[in-house]
């Protein structure tokens, strides 16, 4: 024998001492075994709530760089009166987080809105100037006043509101849902993510990131232009018959390869390779908005061939519509320090005129085609803004956590409802406030999920999105 | 929130983890403890001190370890390790045919004498060093610093001991007498971005790439979360804010200049060059003065056919009244009237010729140590336009002091041999925890970039101990090459722990399901470059050329229209198409999507450990991208060319995956031949089985 012949001896005396006996019967077992393994790893297929669900979709639209609750919802005219004042030590008092140290505060002094504001709807919401299309959709949300987050910089802070920590390697909410309850999309990823602005959110990937879940639930980045996906297309002369042929081939040789390593990430890898191929045909259709009438296109506020937030709620709306579980919009940059490109003047108007169309046109279009009962819209940023000015080039507000908004909308949440409530100067809540992890456990309640018992067991330890917090904010259920 | 989270500390890993901060020093800022590898039942297994250790740990939860790997996933597994690379037929066969009981250990040390041994382990540098070959932000330029790469492959093939490898990168330039490639090893913190844009303000951008450099050897040497006390004192471990703004210092006084990097013979080269092209030089300048009196008369008496036979921009030139030109046309119309003059032409293509033989010298971006020292001060709430109390350069006060010489404030020379020093409780820990995490898949601290209070502890604390001080040569046996990683590789890499079978016996009822008691090996998914690289070897096309420029390999339309800058993405040709994932161009903002697809690092901090995932967009991109279907053509006429007909399925399988197929694996590829014989040519049948091959979980996985 030569060399690669005794190799060949030697595999498969590996292969025979492993099973114990011939290649027969056990291995026959062990290979329907793995079928039976690649099969349950088509994780993504729908599971049973623990509760019956309210909501069964998600559309995140999330306002990355955490845009002032002072300019648009939280409406303070005492603070406007105040304006150009020291904020009152009252306020300082037992803080403990870095910014509010004294150098800051004997320099910061409180800044009034410039912002027109005009109360809206049978709710009586107040909405300022910048945003009359969601000004005109207030009887369809819950306004959140006193949401509140622990951390104060951006990428922590994403993750935070993304994963419940501000530390790496937790899973995102979208994948915690997804692998709750799967998704009801065969050919679809069950957790989107699209982007618009002028870059992608801080911290990238890991905004939608698996952490220690399997990474089948993991979010996948859609292309709103062009080819959606990276490679989507098989090259014309390979054919599509040839792809399959490929593909089975593939499948069958890893289906046997996981029978000889028990690995259950080549399971994952069978799944990922049926998704892929289901995904050739699937998402070009999603993306495509040829279908869409030009009404449809002129409600969102799209422009043809030109990627925009607007265009991406479109498309979260017809990928929900194909059953895609949770879909996260990112939009940047809310950042509003002052600074070039990131003052509250007409910086911070043109991120208002980018989101306020689209967002409220995906509320109403969801309406309208009976589907917000079951899709929840959540609106909001990694933090709000301080009711302290920060002068750079132009006036802007610094990072705040203790008291900003969110809104959402359907999928079982009261219309027309506002919770909470914030002190004079919007400084923090005075009423029913609202944690990231209470948050989280509202959207998981809505989807039929108990926050409580959604775990996962990794180094020893069951895991939850909301760690060993959170309270479900029932006033806003339906 | 402290005691909460205290409460779940404690819940995950034990008291002992939340005590230490409060009643005694951190483990991880006590020096390491050398203890005796412990004794074990099954003594016949172990093969050096690391198995003592595992299996002792095994045994007291009644485990075993797992049999060895059979010879074939072995040898691919340690050439993957060590190289990065798939072994070749060659490979395979010397270590097969050798009937010596250290044929294993003799194979190990082939590989680490390979000179791709440095390109495998320099990647690995690089992710920490967050390398890149633009320059970030938005403009994103390219920028020049691959001979620093290139001084990173050199230096890790030559196994230059750990505490030179450091120094030489954080403060080459304050060595005396300082090397040419000592200052090019400054490259290290020259990964930071560069900011481009119109109306900053450049001071801010000078500071935020000195914030980045203090985080980055936090994170690398220190295994440290520095980074948390830029703002504010440190949640959870012993460093305040002005303890950070102290290490600021040591990097706040620099400036930051290209440097040319070429070997002597290439600047003897350009010497040689600058020899021929002096005198010509003279003549011609000689030749123009000659001339240039007769200039005026020249341009009065020109003919129109004569003036239609010069150049454009002569002509132009010659077309403005003489006192409108500028200096600069004026050149112009000068060069013209020179031109035409034989003498003047025949030196001047002489002097073109003879510059153009001149090497090329490339630059490459360095640390050069200002005479004069900034101060330096605190930043209010890490805020660079609210300085605080000044500081001195200095290190925290819960690590070992630092001793400089005299009186003066210690440089950065001074910090790097803080850091080497082999007395340093973290340096030797956190290198030895991610070489482990690299051959085993996870540290024995598992987060490898936090050894601080928040940080895991250590599954096996006295193992990760025992490897520090016999990497930095402070136990008790004497260490004859104190930093050599190449030793510290071999000695894990020829561990039983290291051979054993990656097979998972029973996911569902497995008593350690993650393994984290290392009862077997770990199949670990390849990086990026290295999916590359094993397609590339398959196929026969590899380049295995080290270094140089980089290379731009064929990438999908679309991709450099993400970044704000449009940049050019011109494909190599030639060999440079098929070089080594190592040496891909790497845009910040437009990435190579067959490196990020695959969890490449986005080179804007410090990667010290790359996740595995596994999605559907990476099947599309084996499945589909032109660079993997350009190589599975590429098998696919290799088995064609090179095997003879009966042994092309073994040959290629073989080629691609490091051992031949089983019987069932050769039936049902014969299948998929026999159906694509029907439907095509024996060309694409080929292709078609190359790209079963080049998709198959084994073949991007190391077993």
């Amino acid at each position: 024998m030569n060399p690669v012949q005794e190799l060949q001896a030697e595999t498969r005396r590996h292969f025979f001492g492993r099973c114990g006996l011939g290649l027969g019967s056990v291995a026959l077992a062990s290979l329907l075994d793995s079928r039976r393994l690649a099969a349950a790893a088509q994780p993504l297929d729908p599971r049973a709530t623990h509760h019956v669900p309210r909501a069964r979709n998600v559309i995140y639209l999330f306002m990355a760089g955490g845009p002032s609750q002072l300019e648009l919802f939280d409406y303070k005219p005492r603070l406007t009166a105040l304006n150009g004042q020291p904020i009152p030590d009252s306020y300082l008092a037992g803080k403990r987080f870095a910014f509010m140290d004294s150098s800051f505060k004997n320099r910061s002094t409180l800044l009034g809105t410039r912002r027109q504001f005009r109360q809206h709807g049978d709710s009586g919401m107040w909405v300022s100037e910048l945003m009359p299309h969601t000004a005109s959709i207030v009887d369809d949300v819950t306004f959140i006043r006193s949401c509140a987050t622990d951390v104060f910089n951006h990428a922590p802070a994403k993750l935070f509101m993304n994963t419940g920590s501000a530390q790496f390697g937790r899973p995102s909410l979208g994948s915690w849902v997804t692998y709750g309850i799967g998704s009801e999309a065969e050919n679809l990823p069950g957790f989107v993510v699209l982007q618009s602005g002028p870059r992608g959110p801080r911290g990238g990937a890991v905004n939608w990131g698996s952490g220690f879940l399997p990474s089948t639930f993991q979010g996948v980045p859609l292309r709103s232009q062009g080819e959606p996906i990276l490679n989507l297309a098989t090259p014309e002369r390979y054919g599509d018959a040839r792809q399959r042929r490929v593909l089975d081939a593939v499948q069958d040789l890893n289906l046997r390869h996981l029978a000889e390593t028990g690995d259950p990430e080549i399971a994952t890898r069978i799944a990922a390779y049926e998704m892929a191929y289901r995904m050739q045909t699937a998402a070009p259709e999603a993306m495509d908005l040829g279908r869409e009438s030009d009404a449809t296109l002129r409600h969102y506020g799209i422009e043809k061939d030109r990627p925009s937030f607007a265009r991406n709620c479109l498309l979260a709306r017809r990928l929900v519509e194909r059953g895609v579980r949770f879909v996260q919009l990112y939009h940047t940059n809310w950042d509003s320090h002052g600074g070039p490109g990131e003052n509250l003047e007409d910086d911070f108007e043109s991120v208002c005129r980018q989101v306020d169309q689209g967002g409220a046109a995906l509320v109403k279009d969801l309406k309208s085609r009976g589907l917000l009962d079951e899709t929840l819209v959540v609106w909001g940023g990694e933090f709000g803004r301080t009711p302290m000015g920060e002068n750079r080039e132009k006036t802007g507000r610094n990072h705040h956590i203790d008291a900003f908004t969110v809104w959402m909308a359907g999928g079982g949440v009261k219309a027309g409802h506002i919770v909470g409530e914030t002190d004079e100067l919007g400084f923090r809540s005075v009423r029913e406030r609202v944690h990231v992890h209470d948050l989280h456990a509202t959207l998981l309640h809505l989807l039929g999920l108990d926050h409580e018992r959604l775990t996962f067991r990794f180094q020893g330890r069951d895991f939850r999105l909301t760690d060993v917090h959170g309270d479900v904010v029932k006033s806003l259920l339906v | 929130m402290f005691p909460v989270r205290c409460a779940l500390l404690a819940a995950t890993f034990g008291w002992w983890t939340v005590l230490p901060a409060s009643d005694s020093l951190h483990w991880a800022f006590q020096p390491p403890v050398r203890g005796m590898p412990p004794r074990v039942r099954q003594a016949g297994w172990v093969r050096n001190p690391v198995d003592a250790f595992i299996l002792h740990r095994l045994e007291e939860d009644s485990l075993s370890p797992s049999a060895t790997a059979n010879p074939a996933t072995l040898i691919r597994r340690v050439a993957l390790d060590l190289t990065g690379l798939p072994p070749t037929v060659e490979d395979l066969e010397a270590f097969l045919q050798d009937p010596r009981p250290d044929a294993y250990e003799r194979a190990v040390d082939r590989m680490l004498a390979s000179p791709h041994f440095g390109e495998r382990w320099g990647r690995h540098w690089l992710d920490a060093a967050r390398y890149a070959d633009s320059n970030g932000y938005s403009i994103d330029a390219p920028r020049s610093l691959w001979p620093w790469r290139d001084w990173v492959v050199a230096a890790l093939n030559r196994d230059q001991p750990y505490a030179e490898f450091l120094t030489d990168q954080l403060a080459g330039d304050l060595l005396e007498n300082a090397t040419r490639e000592q200052q090019v090893a400054t490259g290290f913190h020259r990964n930071t971005q560069i900011n481009e844009e119109g109306g900053i303000d450049p001071e801010q951008f000078r500071i935020e790439s000195v914030l980045d450099r203090v985080n980055t050897t936090g994170t690398v040497f220190l295994g440290l979360t520095v980074a948390c006390a830029q703002c504010h004192d440190h949640k959870f471990d012993p460093l305040s804010q002005r303890e950070y703004f102290q290490l600021y210092a040591f990097f706040n006084n620099q400036d930051e200049p290209s440097l040319e990097a070429a070997s002597p013979e290439q600047f003897a080269a350009r010497d040689a060059v600058g020899a021929m092209t002096r005198p010509l030089e003279g003549r011609l300048q000689a030749r123009a003065a000659e001339l240039a009196p007769g200039f005026e008369s020249w341009e009065s008496t020109l003919t129109p056919a004569t003036r239609e036979s010069l150049p454009l921009e002569v002509r132009n030139v010659l077309g403005l009244r003489p006192e409108h030109r500028t200096a600069r046309q004026r050149e112009t119309a000068l060069q013209g009237y020179y031109a035409t003059d034989d003498g003047y032409r025949r030196l001047r293509d002489q002097l073109r010729d003879a510059r153009q033989s001149a090497p090329v010298i490339p630059t490459t971006l360095v640390l050069q140590e200002r005479a004069e020292p900034r101060s330096s001060v605190v930043f209010i709430k890490g805020d660079f336009t609210r300085p605080g109390d000044p500081v001195q350069p200095g290190t925290p006060a819960v690590l070992p002091p630092l001793t400089a010489d005299g009186d003066f404030a210690p440089n950065r020379l001074d910090l790097a041999r803080w850091i080497a020093d082999p007395e340093h409780p973290l340096t030797a820990r956190v290198l030895v925890n991610r070489v482990w995490q690299q051959l085993f898949g996870r540290g024995l601290v598992e987060t490898e970039n936090d050894f601080g209070i928040q940080g895991a502890p250590p599954s096996h604390p006295e193992l990760l101990d025992w490897l520090a001080t016999e990497f930095s040569g402070t136990g008790s046996a004497a260490t004859p090459t104190p930093g050599s990683l190449k030793r510290l590789i071999r000695l894990l890499v020829t561990s039983a722990t290291y051979r054993q079978s990656s097979d998972v016996p029973d996911a569902a009822t497995a008593p350690d399901p993650l393994n984290r008691l290392l009862g077997r090996q770990s199949r670990l998914r390849l990086e990026g470059e290295v999916i590359r690289d094993v397609a590339l070897a398959a196929s026969g096309q590899l380049d295995r050329r080290l270094g140089g420029p980089p290379v731009f390999p064929p990438q999908p339309d679309g991709v450099m229209a993400m970044g704000q800058s449009r940049r050019e993405w011109k494909t190599s040709e030639g060999g440079d198409r098929f070089r080594r994932g190592l040496y891909t161009f790497r845009w910040r903002a437009t990435p190579h999507p067959a490196l990020t697809v695959f969890d490449g690092p986005d080179a804007f901090s410090a990667c010290t450990r790359r996740l595995k995932s596994n999605t559907p967009l990476q099947s599309l991109t084996l499945l589909n991208d032109a660079a993997f279907l350009e190589l599975a053509e590429g098998l696919a006429e290799r088995v064609l060319r090179e095997a003879p007909e009966a042994t092309r399925l073994n040959a290629a399988f073989l080629w691609t995956l490091g051992r031949p197929p089983e019987s069932a694996e050769t039936a049902r590829l014969q299948q998929l031949l026999d159906a694509e014989r029907q439907a095509g040519d024996e060309r694409m049948a080929w292709i078609t089985v190359a790209r079963v091959l080049l998709n198959l979980d084994e073949t991007i996985t190391r077993e």
